[in-house]
């Protein structure tokens, strides 16, 4: 695509605006490169369930079992890596375990055409059990430094691990739902996934795929906090579920599928992040106002984005 | 004291967001007659529907019921006049029972505010004594027939006193034998002094059915006249407001014609059983036959979207297993679906997407990487080729024309440049323009040496194009039809 | 079959009663517990506040489509509720004004949801996953709820009790608390508006075709902001109830407790694109988790298998319906060849 997409644009407006304000009145404790790690590594993993939420939006479903998948690949890849266990595997269990959940929630709603809503509410408890009952329902602890270093080292001496793992995983999905027959079936099936039936597409192995690759990103999620916290437990970051659905909205995905692109939900991911470090930074505000502020801009956007459709459709009705 | 006109509506105009939809409509129907209103998609038979029946209010005009004026009509006036409206979708709760869709209305009318199961009953029944319709009244609607969901919406009208009952392309979805049921109800109901605005393009139905027409174009009217008046010719002109020939000049010569391309031996599948046929390079086979026929049934097995349970599909010779659509891609066939827009296209996606979505394997390189170049230069040429009219190809297709989105259907199978190309209803809701465009396009494709099959319900297309035919009934070829043969008459006859 | 035995074996609650006296059998069978008084209790006793939920789930998917914002609601509500009781001195008052302080709070909070879902026609999920952020953001940053000990009406309230019981073997008590009579009242209006009034019915209609309730002569847009409204009041006597059973108010408790909830409803026979679903379905769908979650330990497997059950029902329970519902449109398609 030549020109920006209007909805990046406008997000990258407010993005812009936000850092203004937040440097103008918090110089000091805003414009510290402490801040900006700190806020780099939060928000790779959160970030990287909302990828994978605004996938499966784009393919016309949704999915809210990314949290529990990224808590059991924790957990699993944690128990493997436990006292001196070997780490390249247990990162390798955590990956292949998040690809087994994600076609397991694909194939529920492609194949046995159960609600994406439905489907992946059921695995959630699926999942948040097995991870339980692997984990005896408590927290799994003693990872190897080895491993934990991860989270600690920054590359360049600045640039945490983990937020380079994210840019390197927006980047690549931002290419394959851009410039790949994967990419484009994704936004058809979407669309109308009888006429994509019609036009040829597998839409159940599409759909597998799309879910499956959601997995992928919640296990790296998985993985990444289990580095940064240290531990890993099955019921870690519930609030995420629903966080990343916000955000995937907020980055332009269209709830009903078909629409909505990658970069988009990225500045989304970061526009909060920064949002809610700002307020941090007011001792008097709860950490909680933060919730509010998010609710409001959903809504917000939802109607902007409407009013602007509305007038685009219009238009171009009118061109033609 | 009676009028002798029980609907007058003069100048009605109508414009939305600066677009005129009507431009000054009149309307007259005389007490107890069929009137036809007739005329091409987007004419603004809908709108002047919605303005009689109150839904619309229009910007000028006069509208008078049955002698009685009504500046401002509202709904509920509307109904209150004896004006009631059967839509297309039939206007009914498919999750609720008989009983509730019947008794509603009238509930509601009366403003009354609790469920009175007796008095639902009573409504219920009184409405489907008035045409002798036999339903179980407590099954959900849902399970019904789509025929019998029409019956709901007719005796539901009948009880509020219609004395005007508008039916807007109240046959679209009915097969032969419900509609000649629906005609006997029509005529039932005109005996008994109920007025009927028939609302259709069919020209089949409209010659049968109606006392008198009056056809729009363009959100004005062109004529008002007895039905007596009116002749086929001059129907298509004053629908079109063109002068052209109606018939593709169509040479059928069976010496041109290739091999056998495709063949069907005994072919078995839900929805029609032991077809057979065979399909030349060159050929326009037609597969005609009312609605569940199976003619929808047999275009999906031959293109993979149905799995036949016996007989055998054979493709250059060589038999075949059509397990999905793109194993039918893969062999050289296509099939532009019946229904456009659930089943055609993705409308709000650009028209790129739309024309080069079963291209991609290749538009594309081994990894599954698109070029994007390829897929821009593969939908112009597409666009210009087959002369979709847009200024810009990544704009919408739900932006176009419904003839431009039928050519960017076909446009997208024959970019595949398929041997065989299955055609189901190719110009259902297409205007008479654009349908002959879409005729001569087949004529031509055909002459090339493309093996083509048109399943159509519409006499005259299959007349048009084809160079023999197939009827279907209940599941079965009960007709073989040489070009000789083909004429309206002897189609007609093979239908019933 | 005699008719009333084939309507039956075609609804989905009919299905999910069978289940249930099917796995409380096996549940008395292997412990010999479940059908001992204070079981019984208990279940009633946990299923109370998700039943009432049960009802704004309910009413949202076969109007509209799903609402997830009731838990928040609820918290939310109930908050105010305590509050300004507390501050208004009306702690020797009657529980009831208590709750209908609650439910006005709740009736508010439900408006806006109806307000921004009706004006702008964007999908329900969306929009209550917004406001229930709104709500909480609130709740816990605005005014920084933290957990509080009730009112002097409403702890005389939740002390209060229906009915005690004492297993005579296992020498184990339960008390059904009042809160059940709310929860059964609740039904009982429920069950009156939707099945008895021509507006209840509209609900349904509503959710079976917008078009033609709107032809019809049903107000379509107040039906549904009213739907809205009612949820948000039904969701803050469900808070009120919760914090009356747990003697003390919990702010950070209520969240999370929607989706579980849809999941009985869901079960118990509600069809996710509107129009279709009963009561019935939702005390038996909630009948069923409840006893998943509380018989467990009854039959001896761990606590921590909880879930895993609980999201296997979910997936076959939908799974089935799902495969009924496309197996339905073959054997539609069989019938139509056959008239033909």
């Amino acid at each position: 695509m030549k020109k920006m997409d209007s909805n990046i644009k406008r997000l990258l407006i407010i993005l812009v605006a936000f850092i203004i304000i937040a440097c103008v009145t918090k110089p000091t404790a805003f414009i510290k490169i402490g801040n900006f790690q700190t806020m780099a590594k939060q928000l790779s993993e959160y970030g990287l369930m909302s990828i994978g939420v605004g996938i499966c939006m784009i393919s016309g479903g949704i999915d809210l079992s990314t949290v529990y998948i990224a808590n059991l690949c924790g957990i699993l890849a944690g128990i493997t890596m436990q006292d001196g266990g070997n780490v390249p595997l247990a990162i390798l269990v955590g990956l292949v375990v998040g690809i087994i959940c994600g076609s397991f929630n694909g194939f529920l709603v492609s194949y046995l055409r159960i609600p994406a809503m439905l489907a992946t509410l059921g695995t959630y408890q699926l999942f948040m059990g097995i991870a339980i009952l692997a984990s005896k329902g408590s927290t799994v602890s003693g990872i190897p430094e080895a491993y934990t270093s991860f989270a600690t080292t920054a590359l360049l001496g600045y640039i945490p691990l983990s937020f380079v793992v994210f840019l390197l995983l927006i980047l690549a999905v931002t290419f394959i739902m851009s410039r790949t027959k994967f990419g484009t079936r994704v936004y058809l099936v979407g669309t109308n996934e009888r006429a994509a039936r019609f036009a040829g597409i597998h839409c159940n192995a599409v759909l597998v795929r799309t879910y499956m690759l959601s997995g992928l990103l919640s296990a790296v999620a998985g993985l990444l906090s289990l580095a940064r916290i240290n531990s890993a437990k099955a019921d870690f970051g519930s609030s995420y579920t629903m966080q990343s659905i916000l955000i995937a909205v907020l980055g332009g995905v269209n709830p009903n599928g078909g629409f909505g692109t990658i970069p988009g939900i990225a500045i989304a991911v970061v526009i909060l992040q920064m949002m809610s470090s700002y307020l941090n930074m007011f001792p008097g505000i709860s950490n909680y106002y933060r919730d509010l502020i998010w609710g409001i801009a959903l809504i917000g956007v939802l109607i902007i984005n409407f009013a602007l459709d509305k007038r685009r459709t219009q238009r171009l009705s009118k061109i033609s | 004291m009676e009028n002798e006109n029980i609907l007058c509506v003069k100048g009605i105009k109508k414009s939305f967001g600066g677009v005129h939809a009507l431009r000054g409509v009149d309307l007259t129907i005389r007490r107890g007659e069929t009137h036809c209103l007739a005329g091409e998609n987007g004419c603004g038979k809908s709108t002047i529907i919605k303005v009689i029946s109150g839904f619309y209010k229009p910007d000028a005009g006069t509208i008078e019921v049955d002698g009685k004026g009504y500046p401002v009509m509202t709904p509920a006036e509307a109904i209150k006049a004896g004006v009631q409206v059967i839509y297309q979708d039939f206007s009914i709760f498919p999750n609720l029972t008989v009983i509730e869709n019947l008794a509603f209305n009238q509930v509601l009318a009366n403003k009354k505010k609790l469920v009175n199961k007796k008095e639902f009953r009573r409504i219920a029944e009184e409405a489907i004594k008035k045409i002798k319709f036999d339903v179980d009244l407590d099954a959900l609607v849902e399970t019904l027939p789509v025929a019998d969901k029409q019956l709901i919406a007719i005796s539901r009208a009948l009880l509020d006193n219609a004395k005007l009952i508008i039916m807007d392309e109240p046959t679209t979805a009915l097969t032969k034998r419900e509609v000649d049921r629906l005609f006997e109800i029509v005529t039932d109901l005109k005996e008994n002094g109920v007025t009927i605005l028939f609302v259709s393009h069919k020209l089949e139905e409209v010659f049968e059915i109606s006392d008198s027409i009056t056809i729009l174009r363009n959100g004005q009217n062109v004529i008002s006249c007895p039905m007596e008046e009116m002749t086929e010719e001059k129907f298509a002109h004053y629908m079109t407001g063109r002068h052209f020939d109606t018939q593709v000049v169509k040479e059928v010569n069976e010496e041109k014609y290739g091999d056998v391309v495709l063949e069907a031996r005994n072919l078995t599948a839900p929805g029609f059983e032991d077809v057979s046929f065979e399909l030349h390079q060159g050929e326009i086979l037609g597969v005609t036959g009312q609605l569940g026929s199976g003619r929808t049934e047999l275009s999906l097995s031959l293109f993979g979207l149905l799995q036949p349970t016996g007989g055998q599909i054979l493709v250059e010779g060589k038999e075949v297993h059509i397990k999905n659509v793109s194993v039918a891609q893969k062999l050289g066939i296509a099939l532009v679906p019946e229904d456009r827009l659930t089943e055609g296209l993705f409308l709000p996606q650009s028209i790129i997407r739309n024309i080069t979505v079963s291209r991609m394997d290749k538009l594309g390189n081994k990894m599954g990487i698109l070029s994007s170049k390829k897929v821009v230069e593969e939908s112009a040429k597409w666009v210009k080729d087959i002369g979709v009219a847009t200024k810009n190809h990544e704009f919408p297709v739900q932006t176009l024309s419904g003839g431009n989105q039928q050519k960017v259907v076909l446009g997208r199978w024959l970019a595949n440049h398929p041997k065989v190309l299955i055609l189901n209803g190719p110009t259902v809701g297409v205007d008479i323009g654009a349908k002959y465009d879409i005729h001569k396009l087949l004529r031509e494709l055909a002459a090339e040496g493309m093996a083509i099959i048109v399943v159509s319900d519409d006499a005259s297309e299959v007349i048009a194009t084809c160079d023999r035919a197939l009827v279907m009934q209940a599941g079965r070829v009960t007709g073989r039809l040489s070009a000789k043969e083909l004429d309206t008459a002897t189609l007609a006859q093979a239908t019933v | 079959m005699n008719k009333f035995f084939k309507k039956a074996v075609k609804q989905t609650e009919f299905y999910v009663f069978l289940i249930i006296i099917v796995l409380s059998l096996v549940i008395q069978a292997r412990s010999g517990l479940f059908f001992a008084n204070n079981n019984i209790v208990d279940l009633l006793r946990s299923m109370i506040v998700p039943s009432i939920y049960a009802i704004c789930a309910l009413l949202a998917f076969v109007s509209t489509g799903p609402d997830v914002s009731f838990p928040m609601i609820a918290a939310l509500s109930s908050y105010l509720a305590l509050t300004v009781t507390n501050r208004l001195g009306l702690g020797g008052a009657p529980w009831i004004i208590t709750f209908i302080i609650g439910i006005l709070f709740g009736c508010l909070m439900g408006a806006l949801n109806g307000v921004i879902i009706v004006r702008y026609k964007f999908p329900s999920l969306i929009v209550t996953l917004g406001t229930s952020s709104i709500f909480s953001g609130i709740l816990l940053g605005a005014f920084e709820a933290e957990r509080m000990d009730l009112p002097q009406n409403l702890a005389a309230f939740g002390k209060a009790s229906l009915l005690t019981v004492k297993n005579a073997k296992t020498g184990l008590g339960s008390t059904l608390p009042m809160t059940f009579l709310i929860m059964i009242v609740l039904y009982i209006i429920a069950y009156l508006v939707l099945n008895k009034t021509i507006m209840g019915r509209g609900v349904y209609a509503v959710g079976g075709d917008e078009v033609s309730a709107e032809r019809a002569g049903f107000n379509v847009k107040g039906i549904r902001f009213g739907i809205f409204v009612v949820n948000g009041g039904v969701a803050a006597v469900a808070g009120l109830c919760y914090a009356v059973m747990s003697m003390r108010y919990l702010p950070t408790e209520y969240a999370g407790g929607e989706m579980i909830v849809i999941a009985a409803i869901i079960l118990g026979g509600t069809r996710m694109t509107g129009g279709i679903g009963t009561l019935k379905g939702c005390l038996l769908g909630t009948l069923l988790l409840t006893m998943v979650s509380n018989s467990l330990i009854l039959l001896g497997i761990s606590v921590y298998w909880q879930r895993v059950f609980i999201g296997a029902i979910i997936i076959i329970g939908t799974a089935i319906s799902a495969i009924q519902s496309h197996a339905g449109v073959k054997v539609k398609t069989r019938l139509k060849k056959e008239a033909a």
